[in-house]
């Protein structure tokens, strides 16, 4: 159909619609179900490349160095996964070029500079150069001052929290190392003691 | 001509045609079914099989996609995931002369692809009610005669459900039920003790167990992925495409042509019959004229009422088999202004496995028994309860390491319930033809006009009210009474605008969903409709279409068509 456009690699789209095909046909005879969920976990996508984004689609450089900055220290790397290790930067890069409207980009646009200029003026250097444990002091501040603020239009850094949750469970890392995530669950049970599921959150 | 002629000719491959050619291809007829949009082919949906990090911007819809599909993205189901399945609607235009959602799906399946699988009967209440208050017309229809009908609908589709023994929602042959959770097992005793209101797990069209017959060889059992609206390669969910279509191949009578735009029915003055269907070919502007002795027409209620209304002669001047005027009127929906939400408290010890592709249902008990209002009819729930997820942690200012350890436990129970109520049939909410405005295949664009009336204003209060009286009643917290602002054709159950009746002068079609005046047309999709209930019509539809079908089988064979 035209006019859409997804983000898929012809050939593997077709090699997998043909593993599909055969699994489907085998599903309404003799397969298992657990066989059949190992083909399909088989054929699940690429990595995702770690790391802060190096080109930027609709960020500036400095504006790409702020926004890798909050996502680091709002889900930093610790004994797991960080939001630059799920490419969050990358990913808010281009849900803000592809998904926001016009007006939701141009506040993004600017609050990135004031919190830039506050964060700088606050700690007497960038954001990214601070320390750890300033950053987190600075953002924990910023973010109580606006979750008791005006949230409409939403500040700068809740926009930016909420784009950095979205990446990090949007990626692969983010939510195999913090769900359970199962492509083909077969049966769904209404209600499960936590203590009978191997992670007690379940990907939905 | 030879090649362009047929038995039969269906209009439309959605829920209603895929039934129609189903019907008629078994019954030995050679039948063309037409389709405007593009080819589906089960199992071949190219995003079911996408894990979350496959879809892009987070399976977010874009910007592009929201301009394109306006009207679609009024109701918030398009994303990178499924959006193939929703219409352009700047390439498809119609007049809104009040806003009104006319949600579309070009394409193999229609919108049994996407549809939301609650299939519900109405009761012999529902048929009743029009006579008993002088509402419109009566319905030529018991429901005793369309009973079987809804049989062999539910046992070929495969619906799920529990036996409850309700006057207002009767059972049918149902395949095991999907769980309720443990809060809306509670939920449900609290509402029944403290109200005496039923809450039931819906009833859906998903094979929670095999199929009770071996027609659908190509369907396995539902996998519990709630990934429906992709398409299902599993064939776990009822659509054309996974079940009625395949059944109408696999008889080697059928020929199913898409990208064939289908605008005018060909009538033939001298015989007194409609002898075929006018088509421009969506891809090169060809236009092709094919021919059958009985027409099916399953366009959608505003597609089919279209296509009449834009095929004139000299016997009808005001659209094909509008003698009654009624033609294009009587546009209904289901109500939906609102419901309500809610935080649980507790419950923290369990959560579900596995992702359910159904909600709870909480049947209509207004004006049922000795409840009476001051409104006629009334509305049913649709809602689940279910554990929040990460964007709770929007909502507070733990950053790092600290709010790293909060996502290893799923969030509180949250809870929410949106009520779908009965619009009345109204003879002013109708669409016409602007003549003089045209698509780009130089068609005349559809115009609709169809708003929400007092009725349906003075049930909306009971509506919202009676949702965040039972949510207080279970004693949750933070209970929201949630608003919207609710423009006819957002629930997608357009319906009405060729209503049957026993009274040619009243009515489009009789009780066979037959053109009074042109026998050897039917129109089996949601036109036909008298009142609208407040269930989901689809099962309703699927019902009337098999006994459209078997009947015209029969008056053909008998010469009577």
């Amino acid at each position: 159909m035209s006019g859409v456009e997804l983000s898929e690699d012809s050939v593997d789209l077709q090699q997998r619609r043909a593993l599909l095909k055969r699994v489907a046909w085998m599903l309404g005879g003799a397969i298992s179900a657990p066989a059949a969920l190992a083909i399909l976990q088989g054929c699940s996508a690429k990595e995702t490349p770690a790391g802060a984004a190096t080109s930027w689609k609709f960020l500036t450089a400095e504006e790409g160095s702020i926004v890798s900055a909050i996502a680091d220290t709002l889900i930093p790397k610790t004994d797991t996964s960080g939001a630059l290790d799920a490419g969050v930067p990358a990913f808010i890069d281009g849900v803000l070029q592809a998904v926001y409207p016009k007006d939701a980009q141009d506040r993004f646009k600017a609050g990135a500079a004031e919190f830039a200029t506050a964060a700088k003026a606050a700690k007497g250097k960038a954001f990214a150069d601070q320390a750890a444990g300033e950053r987190e002091e600075y953002l924990k501040a910023s973010l109580e001052e606006a979750l008791a603020g005006e949230r409409d239009p939403k500040p700068f850094v809740l926009m930016a929290r909420e784009l950095t949750l979205l990446g990090f469970f949007s990626s692969k890392v983010g939510i195999e190392e913090n769900m359970e995530y199962v492509a083909v669950p077969t049966v769904y049970h209404g209600c499960v003691p936590l203590s009978q599921m191997k992670k007690h959150v379940y990907w939905e | 001509m030879e090649t362009n002629s047929f038995d039969a000719i269906v209009v439309g491959s959605g829920m209603s045609g895929g039934w129609a050619a189903k019907e008629l291809t078994e019954k030995g007829l050679k039948t063309l079914v037409l389709e405007r949009g593009q080819m589906v082919r089960h199992p071949d949906y190219p995003t079911a099989m996408k894990d979350p990090w496959d879809l892009p911007y987070g399976n977010r819809i874009t910007q592009e996609t929201r301009r394109r599909k306006y009207v679609w993205s009024r109701t918030g189901y398009p994303t990178p995931s499924n959006e193939l399945w929703f219409v352009d609607d700047l390439e498809n235009p119609y007049v809104e002369e009040e806003p009104f959602d006319w949600l579309r799906a070009y394409h193999v399946g229609g919108r049994s692809m996407h549809w939301a699988r609650q299939s519900y009967r109405l009761s012999p209440m529902d048929f009743e009610a029009n006579a008993k208050e002088g509402v419109a017309i009566p319905w030529p229809v018991t429901y005793d005669e369309i009973a079987p009908w809804y049989d062999k609908a539910e046992i070929f589709a495969g619906i799920s459900g529990s036996v409850e023994g309700l006057p207002q929602l009767p059972d049918g042959k149902f395949l095991p039920p999907h769980d309720l959770n443990c809060v809306e097992v509670d939920f449900k005793k609290t509402i029944d003790q403290k109200m005496g209101r039923k809450l039931i797990i819906g009833r859906c069209a998903n094979l929670t167990a095999p199929l009770t017959h071996n027609e659908s060889p190509q369907r396995g059992t539902c996998q519990a992925r709630n990934m429906c609206i992709r398409g299902c390669p599993f064939g776990g969910y009822f659509s054309s495409v996974s079940a009625t279509l395949p059944s109408a191949e696999r008889t080697g009578n059928m020929t199913l042509l898409p990208d064939q735009i289908a605008y005018e029915i060909i009538y033939d003055e001298k015989k007194g019959k409609a002898t075929g269907v006018r088509v421009i070919d969506a891809n090169n502007g060809k236009q092709t004229d094919y021919f059958a002795k009985v027409i099916f027409m399953c366009a959608s209620a505003l597609g089919s009422a279209y296509i009449m209304l834009n095929s004139l002669s000299s016997r009808f001047p005001n659209g094909f088999g509008n003698d009654s005027g009624e033609l294009g009127c009587n546009i209904m929906d289901h109500n939906k202004p609102g419901g309500s939400s809610a935080s649980v408290e507790g419950y923290l010890d369990v959560a579900y496995t596995g992702r359910r592709p159904n909600g709870f249902y909480i049947p209509r008990y207004r004006n049922v028994g000795k409840d009476k209002r001051d409104y006629l009819r009334g509305f049913g729930y649709q809602g689940r309860a279910a554990r929040s997820g990460f964007g709770r942690f929007n909502e507070s200012a733990i950053v790092g390491a600290d709010l790293k350890k909060e996502f290893a436990e799923p969030g509180p129970w949250n809870f929410g319930m949106s009520a779908f109520g009965e619009i009345l049939p109204y003879h002013d909410n109708r669409m016409k033809i602007d003549r003089n405005k045209k698509d780009k295949y130089g068609l005349p664009l559809l115009s609709v006009n169809a708003v929400v009336r007092e009725n349906e204003r003075k049930m909306e209060v009971d509506m919202r009210n009676d949702a965040a009286e039972m949510l207080e009643a279970a004693g949750y917290k933070n209970v929201k009474v949630n608003s919207d602002n609710f423009h006819v054709g957002n629930s997608i159950h357009e319906m009405g605008t060729a209503r049957m009746g026993d009274d040619p002068k009243k009515s489009v079609l009789n009780k066979y969903n037959q053109v009074h005046a042109c026998k050897n047309v039917f129109v089996t999709d949601g036109s036909f409709m008298v009142s609208s209930g407040c269930q989901n019509p689809s099962l309703t539809y699927m019902a009337f279409t098999a006994r459209a079908a078997d009947h015209a089988v029969s008056e053909l064979k008998k010469g009577n068509i």
